[in-house]
């Protein structure tokens, strides 16, 4: 049985872009609507 | 309750289901064994990916009932689910080539799926360039319109790409005519990251949707629309 690949870093870096991306522009959304 | 503040209530648990995603794909379901920990990405890329697809589809659906009715709503949604359209390619286009390394040895390939998302991602620029370009209100919804209709063509495309070519992108595991080949622990947290990205449309674009509302009504209503 082949050993299971090593390669959790791309995991890793893969979620923490997704959260940046999304935190992102909720936040911007946030600040633009905060507008009066 | 504004439309805002609604916006705003769905974002904050969309992100809540996102953060239990995040738990549930990392700490309790299982590793696939060809792939290893990479294949994890698969519970973001593909809801993104499907989201993608789907916001340009409204977009186009959008443009083709704002030509007949001339409906500044519709309008305003086109822009919205445009724009968070643009942000889950972002996504689709960071996770899936973190992906494809260490699986395919390989950053980006110029296969068909890999570039005619890039196209897709392309319209979405060139439809929030073109609504920032013109000034007429009219005039910008009606090529913008025209803009999301032609984005809207590409879609079918993309979805069909790895069958009509032969390309180094699988074919869908799930989004296919027989039944989805993954474990019933995988395909449940796909789908309940699936709810996280759909509540996260809804959210961003009711948020979205309210600001151009108001930035019409700052403008004095929303004149060329009609």
């Amino acid at each position: 049985m082949p050993d299971v690949p090593q390669n959790a870093g791309y995991m890793v870096a893969a979620y923490i872009v997704t959260a940046v991306i999304l935190l992102g522009y909720a936040v911007s959304l946030y600040r633009r609507t905060d507008k009066p | 309750m504004s439309l805002t503040q609604k916006g705003r209530w769905i974002t904050v648990v969309a992100l809540v289901c996102l953060a239990a995603v995040y738990v549930r794909a990392l700490a309790f379901t299982p590793v696939e064994r060809l792939q290893g920990p990479a294949q994890k990405i698969f519970y973001l890329h593909v809801p993104a990916a499907l989201w993608t697809e789907a916001a340009m589809i409204l977009v186009g659906l959008a443009g083709i009932f704002y030509l007949f009715l001339k409906d500044p709503r519709l309008d305003r949604f086109a822009e919205a689910s445009a724009e968070v359209g643009t942000v889950f390619a972002t996504i689709v286009l960071t996770t899936g080539p973190i992906w494809g390394k260490p699986i395919w040895g390989t950053w980006w390939t110029w296969d068909a799926r890999l570039t005619s998302t890039l196209l897709l991602f392309f319209l979405y620029v060139g439809y929030l360039l073109v609504r920032g370009a013109v000034r007429d209100p009219g005039l910008r919804a009606r090529y913008a319109a025209v803009l999301g209709i032609c984005g809207m063509c590409l879609v079918p495309f993309i979805h069909l790409s790895v069958f009509l070519f032969r390309t180094l992108h699988p074919q869908p595991i799930i989004l296919k005519p027989s039944a989805p080949s993954l474990p019933s622990s995988m395909l449940a947290t796909w789908l309940f990251s699936l709810v996280a990205f759909t509540l996260l449309y809804v959210g961003f674009v009711t948020q979205r949707y309210a600001l151009s509302l108001a930035r019409d009504a700052q403008c004095g209503g929303s004149p060329g629309h009609a």
